[in-house]
């Protein structure tokens, strides 16, 4: 939950069948096992078991969800659902992975690329041109 | 200047031929010192303050788990190292310190190596090892943050020093009375088949929960008892917090942490 004091990240386990309410926030490895309500931020690695209810906004630097949650999902990189996982919230993640079997109600972002733009044929060798043109212009000066 | 004090129960005349053999030994490698007899009577804080201002710079308990942590709770307060000789039964803070026998311990004490460990505090007694409380409904608040409700059929400590029931935790990340946290942890208590005596024994299965902690505060419906060291009872509410360096003690190569 904390950075210790010599480096090395504390892992944090909730068990099942125990309740936890409010800001849960963790510096090291989480795991959950049993019920968060709130919200959950780490900035390493969150691992929710199969049995595990999450009625929170999570946010972690990568996470493997097999429970439930109620909740968006912010993960700012790797995210996996396996085939037990349920989700009722939004999602973005740098790189997701959703196996077979997994819930997802709500909306999916993914990666950082940006959507290409459709040009015309025309626009775009005429854009090349330009591009072409500026080197050139600027050996002769 | 070394300040030994030895628990009342030393008195017994089994423990004589022991004693003897330790005072030669200290004496050998030339770390002997004031001997004080502890006892009912003898107001210990007073003693370890005018020692203090005398010039005593280590006291040394000779006794058990139950000699050192009361004068940890008053060696936490004054600038002062503080060592152990384990004579007896119930030694399980000497062994987490490295020392594993009384020879062990003299020896322990001449090559001084001092760490400077954190301790818990717990409406403001300290304790080394750890707070057990007695099962009920409680809830935990932590950090002012968020709020733990364990089942009320569990087990719950607050951990410093590695409890002898915390087995199969893989990592050595916790437990460490050096890092500047304490643990909550939470167990099943599940049902023994042999022997009414002991109806429950602690579990030592994936069930468990632990969270590191700086400051937490444990309320109740009702008053819950909680041990602190094996020891002191308090009742909740209790406001529970990390003293980090808090204590100077002299620790053997054979420690835990």
């Amino acid at each position: 939950m904390f950075k210790k004091e010599d480096g090395n990240e504390v892992e944090t386990v909730i068990g099942p069948s125990v309740q936890v309410e409010g800001n849960f926030v963790a510096n090291g490895d989480v795991i959950i096992e049993g019920i968060v309500s709130g919200s959950i931020k780490t900035e390493k690695n969150l691992h929710i078991g199969a049995e595990a209810k999450i009625f929170a906004d999570v946010y972690a630097a990568n996470a493997v969800i097999a429970g439930e949650v109620q909740g968006n999902i912010k993960v700012k990189d790797g995210l996996e659902l396996t085939n037990t996982a349920k989700i009722f919230g939004d999602i973005k993640a740098q790189v997701l992975t959703i196996n077979a079997g997994a819930v997802l109600h709500g909306k999916c972002d993914s990666g950082d690329e940006r959507k290409s733009k459709l040009e015309k044929i025309e626009e775009r060798e005429k854009n090349k041109a330009k591009e072409t043109a500026q080197p050139m212009a600027e050996k002769i000066k | 200047m070394y300040l030994y004090l030895y628990d009342s129960f030393l008195n017994d005349k089994k423990y004589s031929s022991l004693l003897a053999k330790i005072e030669t030994r200290l004496t050998d490698l030339g770390i002997g010192g004031k001997i004080f007899r502890l006892s009912p009577l003898r107001n210990v804080s007073e003693l370890i303050n005018d020692e203090a201002r005398a010039g005593a710079q280590t006291i040394v308990v000779v006794g058990n788990d139950k000699t050192f942590t009361q004068i940890i709770n008053l060696a936490a307060k004054i600038d002062i190292t503080i060592g152990i000789i384990p004579v007896g039964p119930d030694n399980k803070i000497a062994t987490a310190l490295g020392i594993n026998s009384p020879e062990n311990g003299c020896a322990v004490l001449a090559s001084r190596t001092i760490e400077k460990i954190d301790l818990g505090k717990a409406n403001g007694t300290y304790f080394l090892s750890s707070l057990t409380l007695s099962p009920g409904n409680v809830t935990i608040e932590c950090e002012d943050q968020f709020k733990i409700t364990p089942p009320p059929q569990q087990q719950i400590s607050i951990c410093n020093l590695k409890p002898a029931t915390a087995n199969g935790f893989g990592t050595t990340s916790y437990f460490n009375p050096k890092d500047g946290l304490l643990e909550i942890l939470i167990q099943p208590l599940t049902p023994l088949v042999r022997g009414l005596g002991q109806l429950f024994r602690r579990s030592n299965s994936q069930n468990h929960s632990i969270i590191p902690f700086k400051k937490i505060a444990i309320r109740s419906r009702g008053s819950i008892s909680i041990l602190t060291d094996g020891q002191r009872i308090l009742k909740t509410p209790v406001e529970i917090e990390i003293a980090p360096k808090k204590l100077k003690i002299i620790v053997g190569k054979d420690r835990i942490f």
